[in-house]
C-alpha cells in the first residue's frame, strides 16, 4: 500500500551573498535545494535516506513533516498534504532530530513525556500502555525522574525515541540518529528501531552518514545529490557497482624476498605487515596470492572487502556530488 | 479550555525548572528589583522637581506609571515566549520542533517561556498604582476595576502584538532587535507618562500605529475622573479592545510568515 | 598577540553589521525624541534653572554614546558561563590588558559609528530639540580629553563587572544590576542635572558620573573650562582606582581557577 507520495518536489532558498566591496546591500542568490523530487514509500517501509551534506536531504524532511512548504511539486503522507493540513499531519508522524531535542531541558524526562501527552491529547489509558512498553523496550525506567541535561548522550537519544514515538505514530522521520553514539548505544537503538518496525508496522525514514546503519535497518536505500534522486533500490544494489575494491593485509613470518607485483596492486608497508588493495576484476585473486605466495612464509593473511564508507565516497566522487 | 490548562501546565513546568537555580533566580530578581525600582524613583524625583506634567499632578503620573508597569512586566512575566526567546527559537530550530506537534505554534510558544524574575517589577508596579490611587482620590467602584482590569489585559495583548513584530522579522532571519525595541521599550518608556503631553506626531504613533494611548492612557484617565481629550464614558470601554484587534493582526501576520519559514541548520 | 591586533580584530567586526547599527542609530534617535518631549511638557509647567537647549544636548551626547556604557561583550559572558573563561585565564598574556583592550575596541568603535551620524542629525533638529553647539570653543576643546577619560574609566567598571561574573558564574544578575546602576547613575534615565542638588553633589564625585555626566557639562558649560583641571583629576583618580581594583580582581580569579583546576 503506498503511503508517502512524492512527485517533482522543487524547494528553492533565497541565500545572501556576502557584501561586496563599494556595495549598500548583499546581492542575492537562489539556491536550488531540492530540483524535482519524486518517490513513493509503502506502509511498514524502512527506507534510507543518503547523501552528502546540502544534497537536499533535511529539506525533504522538513517538507514531509510539515515544517516548510515546497515551491512546487506535490506530496502527500497517507493522503494528507503535510504543509496544508499541518495539524491533521503532524498527529501521525514522530521526528526525532539527532541534533536537537524535543524534551524540556532542565525537567525529569517523565514530566516531559506527561505534557506531550497534553499536546498530542494521548487519553490517559493509552499513554500509560505505550510508556510503559517504550521505557521497557528502551530501557528508560531507571532515568525517568532525572532531567534530561543530565542523560549521557546514548540515554538522550532514547529518551528522544521515547517521546516522540507515545502517540504512536504511523510515520517515523529520523534525522541522523545516531550521531555521536557509542558502538553499544547504536547498535541497542538498531534493534529498537527494528522492533518497532515489526511490531507496529511503523513507517520508518532514515537519513544518516552513518552506512552501518543503512546496512543494518534498511531494506531500502535512496540516494540524493544536488537536490535530485540519484538512486533508489536495495543497498546491495547500490553497492555492487562500486564494491570492486579487496583489501588484503599479510604477515611474513622469517625473510622475505622482494615481491613483484603486477600494475594496478596498491601496497602499503607496515609496522604491522603488509596492505594491499586490488581489483580482482583486472587481476585475479589467484595470480595475486601465488606470488605473495612466493614471496616468503606466510603468517597471516585476511582478504576483505572496501568498507562500506569508502564506497559511498567512491560512490559520490564518480557522480561529482 | 484545553489550550489554557496546557498552557498552565506547561508554565508550571518552566517555574519549576526556573527554580532549580535558586540563587541565580534571586539575584536576577533583586537585579530586576533594583531596575524597576530605578525607574520609579526617575519618576518620583521628576515629581519632586517639577511637581506636575502638563495638569497632571505627580500622584497621577505614579498612577499611569503603575499601569504600564504593570501591563509590561505581566507580559514579559506570561509572555516570555514572545517578548524575549523567539529569535532563538528559530536560530536553534526549537521552532522545527514545535511545527511537528499537532498544536498551534503560537500557543506552544507561549508555553515555552515565562520569565518568572519580573515577578518583582511587577510589584514595583503594582505599589505605584496603590500608591497613585491613594494620592489621586480614586473612588473605586466596580465599574472602575473592570476598566482596569481590561485595560491591563488588552494593553498585554498590544504588548504581545508588538513583540509579535520581532519574531516576524526573525522567521525571515532578518535581525531588527533594535527597531523593535523602539517600539516596544520606547513605547513602554513614552506611555509611562500620560500621552497629551506629547507632540502630536509621538501622538499619533501611539494612538493609531502602538495605540497605548487607546489601551491604557484613555481607560486610565476615565478611572482617575478626567477622561482623555473630555472623551465619553464609552471610549473608556471600547477602546482599549485595540490592544486585541492588534494582537489578531498580528497573528494572522505571523501565520502567514511562517509559511515563508526557512528552517535553518542541517 | 599583541593588544593591537585584539583592537584591530574587533574594530574590523564592528564594521560587519551595518544593519545592526543603522536600526540602533534610529532607535536611539527614536528614544531621545521621547525624552526631550518629555522635558519639555515638564519646563512647560515649571522652568528650571539649567535651560531646555542644554537639557536637550545632554540628552542627546547621552544617547549618542549610549553604546559606551552598554555592557558590550556577549561573547565573553558566554565564555564565562561555559567555563571556557579557564583557558584564557591560563594563557601567559595579561587576560586583564588583552579584555581592556577589546572591550575598548568594541566601545569606541560601536559608538563613534554611532554618534557621528546621530549627533549631525541631532543638530539638524528644530530650536529647542537640537543639540547645541558646546559653549565655547575651550569648553569644546576640554570635552574631548574628559570623554577619553569616560571611555578609560567604563572600560574599567566592565572588567569589574566581568570579574564579579567570574565569580558568580551568572552573568545575568551581576551585569544587569551594575548595568542599571549605570544607566541611573551615569545620567541616561535622568540627566544627573535633574536630580535634586543636594543628591548632585555626591553623585557627581561617583564613578559613573565621570563617563559622561562630567564630560557632556564641560560641553554644555555648567562647568566652566577653568573647573577643568578639577573634573580631570577626579576622572583619573577613578580611572586609576578601577583598573587596580579590576586587576587585583582578575589575579585573584586567575589563582582561584588555577587552584580549582578550571
Amino acid at each position: 500500500m503506498t503511503y508517502i507520495v512524492v512527485e517533482d518536489l522543487k524547494k528553492n532558498f533565497v541565500v545572501k551573498k556576502k557584501r561586496e566591496k563599494g556595495k549598500l546591500f548583499r546581492e542575492k542568490e537562489k539556491v536550488k535545494a531540492l530540483k524535482g523530487v519524486s518517490f513513493s514509500v509503502d506502509k511498514g517501509e524502512l527506507v534510507g535516506y543518503i547523501g552528502p551534506n546540502g544534497a537536499g536531504k533535511s529539506t525533504t524532511v522538513k517538507i514531509l513533516s510539515g515544517i516548510l512548504t515546497p515551491d512546487g511539486g506535490s506530496a502527500s503522507v497517507g493522503g494528507i498534504v503535510p504543509w496544508e493540513e499541518r495539524k491533521t499531519h503532524v498527529k501521525n508522524i514522530g521526528v526525532v532530530f539527532g541534533q536537537r531535542s524535543q524534551l524540556w531541558w532542565d525537567v525529569p524526562i517523565i514530566d516531559s513525556y506527561n505534557l506531550l501527552k497534553d499536546i498530542y491529547r494521548i487519553p490517559q489509558r493509552d499513554y500509560e500502555a505505550r510508556l510503559k512498553e517504550l521505557t521497557e523496550a528502551l530501557c528508560l525506567d531507571e532515568f525517568m525522574k532525572t532531567p534530561l541535561r543530565l542523560l549521557s548522550l546514548g540515554q538522550r537519544m532514547r529518551a528522544e525515541l521515547c517521546g516522540s514515538l507515545l502517540h504512536r505514530p504511523e510515520l517515523l522521520f529520523l534525522d541522523e540518529p545516531t550521531i555521536g553514539l557509542d558502538a553499544v548505544s547504536k547498535l541497542s537503538l538498531r534493534e529498537f528501531l527494528k522492533w518497532e518496525n515489526r511490531e507496529y508496522g511503523t513507517t520508518i525514514m532514515l537519513t544518516t552518514h552513518d552506512m552501518e546503519d543503512i546496512a543494518a535497518l534498511c531494506s531500502r536505500v535512496m540516494v540524493l545529490g544536488h537536490g535530485q534522486k540519484l538512486f533508489d533500490g536495495k543497498l546491495n544494489e547500490l553497492l555492487e557497482h562500486y564494491d570492486t575494491v579487496r583489501n588484503v593485509h599479510i604477515k611474513y613470518e622469517g625473510a622475505v624476498s622482494d615481491i613483484k607485483l603486477p600494475n594496478g596492486v596498491i601496497s602499503n608497508q607496515t609496522e604491522d605487515g603488509i596492505e594491499l588493495s586490488y581489483n580482482p576484476s583486472e587481476i585475479p585473486t589467484s595470480q595475486l596470492l601465488s606470488i605473495l605466495q612466493s614471496a616468503g612464509n606466510i603468517s597471516e593473511l585476511t582478504l576483505q572487502p572496501e568498507n562500506t564508507d569508502h564506497m559511498i565516497a567512491a560512490m559520490y566522487k564518480e557522480l561529482d556530488l | 479550555m484545553d489550550i489554557f490548562r496546557l498552557y498552565i501546565k506547561s508554565i508550571g513546568m518552566l517555574l519549576k525548572s526556573h527554580l532549580q537555580y535558586t540563587s541565580s533566580f534571586i539575584m536576577q530578581a533583586l537585579a530586576q528589583l533594583v531596575m524597576e525600582g530605578g525607574e520609579m524613583m526617575v519618576v518620583i524625583l521628576i515629581v519632586d522637581r517639577f511637581e506636575g506634567l502638563k495638569g497632571w499632578p505627580g500622584s497621577n503620573l505614579y498612577f499611569f506609571f503603575g499601569m504600564m508597569s504593570v501591563s509590561f512586566y505581566l507580559t514579559e512575566f506570561f509572555g516570555r515566549g514572545i517578548t524575549g526567546n523567539f529569535p532563538s527559537m528559530v536560530r536553534t530550530g526549537r521552532l522545527d520542533t514545535f511545527l511537528v506537534r499537532p498544536r498551534g505554534v503560537l500557543t506552544q510558544v507561549l508555553c515555552a517561556g515565562t520569565d518568572p524574575r519580573r515577578i518583582t517589577c511587577i510589584a514595583v508596579g503594582t505599589a505605584a498604582l496603590i500608591m497613585g490611587s491613594r494620592l489621586s482620590g480614586i473612588s473605586w467602584n466596580l465599574l472602575k476595576v473592570l476598566v482596569l482590569v481590561e485595560s491591563i489585559a488588552m494593553s498585554m495583548l498590544l504588548i504581545l502584538g508588538l513583540f509579535m513584530i520581532e519574531a516576524v522579522f526573525s522567521i525571515f532571519s532578518v535581525k531588527s532587535v533594535e527597531l523593535v525595541n523602539a517600539i516596544t521599550y520606547g513605547g513602554r518608556s513614552a506611555c509611562q507618562y500620560p500621552i497629551d503631553i506629547y507632540p502630536v506626531p509621538l501622538r499619533a504613533l501611539f494612538t493609531v500605529i502602538a495605540p497605548f494611548a487607546l489601551t491604557l492612557h484613555v481607560p486610565a484617565s476615565w478611572i482617575l475622573d478626567k477622561p482623555l481629550y473630555g472623551w465619553p464614558m464609552w471610549t473608556a470601554f471600547v477602546m482599549p479592545l485595540s490592544g486585541a484587534a492588534v494582537f489578531a493582526i498580528m497573528t494572522g501576520v505571523f501565520h502567514l510568515a511562517l509559511r515563508h519559514y526557512r528552517s535553518t541548520g542541517s | 598577540m599583541s593588544y593591537f591586533t585584539v583592537f584591530k580584530m574587533r574594530l574590523r567586526m564592528e564594521l560587519q553589521y551595518r544593519g545592526a547599527m543603522i536600526g540602533g542609530i534610529l532607535c536611539q534617535m527614536f528614544f531621545g525624541m521621547i525624552l526631550i518631549a518629555l522635558y519639555r511638557a515638564l519646563y512647560e509647567g515649571k522652568p528650571q534653572s539649567v535651560p531646555i537647549e542644554n537639557i536637550a544636548t545632554y540628552v542627546w551626547l547621552q544617547q549618542a554614546f549610549f553604546r559606551m556604557m552598554l555592557a558590550s561583550d556577549n561573547e565573553l559572558v558566554d565564555k564565562i558561563r561555559t567555563g571556557d573563561i579557564s583557558y584564557d585565564l591560563c594563557r601567559p598574556v595579561n587576560m586583564y590588558g588583552f579584555y581592556y583592550a577589546r572591550i575598548m575596541a568594541q566601545k569606541l568603535m560601536g559608538s563613534l559609528m554611532r554618534a557621528v551620524p546621530m549627533l549631525i542629525m541631532a543638530a539638524l533638529l528644530p530650536r529647542g530639540w537640537r543639540i547645541n553647539f558646546p559653549a565655547s570653543l575651550p569648553g569644546f576643546l576640554l570635552f574631548i580629553p574628559a570623554l577619553v577619560l569616560g571611555l578609560l574609566c567604563v572600560c574599567a567598571l566592565e572588567n569589574i563587572t566581568i570579574a564579579f561574573t567570574m565569580i558568580t558564574l551568572d552573568p545575568r544578575g551581576m551585569q544587569g544590576l551594575l548595568n542599571l546602576l549605570m544607566l541611573t547613575l551615569s545620567g541616561n534615565i535622568l540627566p544627573l542635572n535633574l536630580f535634586p542638588e543636594s543628591w548632585q553633589k555626591v553623585i557627581t564625585l561617583f564613578p559613573y558620573a565621570q563617563l559622561l555626566d562630567a564630560p557632556i557639562r564641560l560641553y554644555t558649560g555648567e562647568y566652566l573650562p577653568a573647573d577643568a583641571m578639577r573634573i580631570y583629576a577626579v576622572q583619573i583618580f577613578w580611572v586609576v582606582v578601577l583598573i587596580a581594583l579590576g586587576v587585583s580582581m582578575w589575579s585573584a580569579n586567575r589563582k582561584r581557577m588555577i587552584v580549582q583546576g578550571g
